[in-house]
């Protein structure tokens, strides 16, 4: 459904990215993941149809995004990461005003399906300047949904928000998750990738580093980190002896950084008992995996 | 057409959304009037001076007298005024990032930059528009000539259209408004300046100004002489203008 080839973008002499490709099958929810400055946002922005690339191509239900663009974004709903907002207008207006743009039938009911969708219908009647930040995300999200669209791309829906709203824009986006559309989603809140996305695509520096099922991603590898009382090399000993651990590194303070291969945090915790385990932690599985690809370091 | 109308109301309803729109408006009607009332003044006296002469009837005409020099007021006043209409038309949407919803609709750049464009003449027509009470008193102070009034606001609107063009594409060069200003103020205010130049030049140099000189341009159109040279001199330069706002927001895509 949409499929980028050999993408690259530069601003000048920087590049922004290099050598993008990937696909995205129809009806798949896949998170884009990548630090700051990555070129998540700069991908979307080629794909919707506001950025030139400098080289390669993009398409979306085998249409170019560059030479069929009027019928490429009659299909793409898009929330860039600053809401392309008009803060003078009121909320049903500029919903209504986006789905005339989009080549609704009947924009001001669109609107309205848009904007209950999104569970601003008691607000529908305000100004956008006066909402919360929350909020005008959701009217955001509102006008990227007006014309109904089959592939949405969001850039950042849920940066900036309180902890009760980002919690709501998940929800809202586990409902769209069930519409089955197809979906690109870039966020750097790893939980709610976990909770929406079955696939992920993680780019650092421009460059694709790993795309994948999250199940499959990386490999059996992980990381734990022991803490013990009475730290030395016979507790290292200890360590490297069980069962699946393949590295051991000592991290000074009674830290042990231990590679594995799949889940061993019960055997890790029972040969660390009798040298007086404080603490024992692993990190989320795609927060690990996205740590060792984007920081460029293998424990 | 569809797309841009849609833009057109957007922008249009914009102005009275905000205390810019009703200031430019208010700001309008007091200085054309406070204008249009020395001058009905003036004529007044001078008729009566004249009716009172010993060389004969008062042979005043009221278009010469009174229509000619109001309008030219009015070219004026536009020339202040239109470009805080025009300021906000890109440069708000670049600040505010709105114009990525336009540039992401499957529109194209010539009907964004139309419709903005459209949409503030909407405004400048309402603008004008109330300035028709004036022509009331025209009508009832005496007798004025119906085909004057009428090319003299042909040349306000082409006037106008000229002056929006230019402010479009200074506002499409920046994100903040009062440079905007400044820029499209500049503009309108050298191009006004090269019609002075022109009426000290002669030859090759004052066909030259002449070309830019958009307020002397008018002059026949205020007596009521519509050439066609005149209004497509108005409409090349508003299309001229128009496209370098085309390229302008094209290369946003690009930079
Ligand atoms: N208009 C621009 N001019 C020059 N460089 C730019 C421009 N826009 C982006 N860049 C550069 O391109 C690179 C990619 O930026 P992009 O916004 O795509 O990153 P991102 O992955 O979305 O980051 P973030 O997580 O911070 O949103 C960055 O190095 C950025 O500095
Ligand atoms: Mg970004």
């Amino acid at each position: 459904m949409i499929r980028v080839e050999h993408l690259t973008k530069r601003y000048g002499a920087t590049t922004a990215i290099e050598d993008v490709s990937f696909e995205v099958p129809k009806g798949q929810v896949v998170g884009f993941l990548g630090p700051n400055g990555a070129g998540k946002s700069t991908t979307m922005r080629i794909l919707t149809g506001s950025l030139g690339a400098t080289e390669g191509r993009a398409t979306v239900d085998g249409r170019d995004v560059f030479t069929d663009a009027r019928e490429v974004k009659r299909r793409i709903g898009y929330l860039p990461e600053v809401p392309p907002l008009y803060p003078n207008m009121v909320v049903r207006d500029y919903v209504a005003f986006a789905g005339q743009l989009k080549g609704v039938k009947d924009p001001v009911a669109a609107a309205e399906r848009a904007i209950a969708r999104v569970g601003l219908a008691q607000v529908g009647h305000r100004i956008i300047e006066h909402l919360s930040k929350g909020y005008r995300q959701r009217v955001g999200l509102a006008q990227a949904l007006v014309h109904d669209p089959e592939v949405l791309i969001l850039d950042e829906p849920n940066s900036g928000l309180d902890p009760a709203q980002r919690v709501e824009i998940r929800d809202l986006l586990h409902d769209l998750v069930e519409d089955k559309r197809t979906i690109i989603l870039s966020t750097h809140v790893l939980a709610d990738i976990e909770a929406i996305c079955r696939r992920v695509i993680i780019i650092n520096k421009g460059r694709i580093v790993a795309e994948d099922d999250i199940e499959r991603l990386g490999g059996e590898q992980r990381t734990v980190t022991v803490a013990v009382a009475r730290p030395g090399d016979a507790a290292i000993a200890a360590m490297r002896a069980v069962e699946g651990v393949s590295a051991v590194v000592d991290e000074g303070e009674g830290r042990l950084r231990l590679t594995t291969d799949g889940d061993r945090r019960e055997h890790v915790a029972n040969a660390a008992a009798p040298f007086g385990l404080l603490e024992l932690s692993g990190r989320a599985r795609l927060e690990e995996i996205y740590l060792r690809l984007t920081m460029g370091a293998t424990p | 057409m569809r797309n841009i109308l849609a833009i057109a109301r957007r922008e249009l309803s914009a102005y009275f959304a905000t205390p810019v729109g009703w200031l430019a408006l208010s700001a309008f009607l007091l200085i054309t009037g406070f204008f249009f009332a020395a001058l009905v003044s003036l004529y007044s006296m001078q008729s009566a001076e004249q009716a009172f002469s010993p060389y004969g009837a008062p042979d005043m005409n009221l278009n010469e007298y009174l229509v000619a020099p109001f309008f030219g007021n009015t070219a004026i006043i536009l020339l202040f005024i239109v470009p805080a209409l025009t300021m906000r038309l890109f440069a708000e949407d670049r600040k505010t990032r709105a114009l990525e919803l336009l540039l992401t609709s499957p529109i194209t750049t010539t009907e964004i930059v139309l419709g903005k464009f459209v949409g503030a003449m909407g405004f400048i027509a309402v603008m004008l528009a109330c300035t028709l009470h004036y022509v009331g008193v025209l009508f009832y102070l005496g007798d004025p000539d119906v085909g004057v009034v009428a090319s003299s606001y042909l040349a306000m609107f082409l006037l106008s259209g000229a002056f929006v063009s230019v402010g479009l594409v200074t506002s499409s060069f920046t994100e903040n408004q009062v440079v905007s200003l400044v820029l499209g103020f500049g503009m309108l205010l050298l191009l006004w300046v090269l019609g002075w130049a022109e009426s000290a030049s002669t030859g090759l140099t004052a066909e030259v100004l002449g070309f830019a000189s958009l307020i002397n341009r008018m002059e026949d159109l205020t007596k009521g002489l519509i050439h066609t040279r005149d209004v497509a001199y108005y409409l090349s330069f508003i299309s001229f203008f128009l496209f370098a706002t085309h390229q302008r927001v094209e290369a946003f895509r690009w930079s």
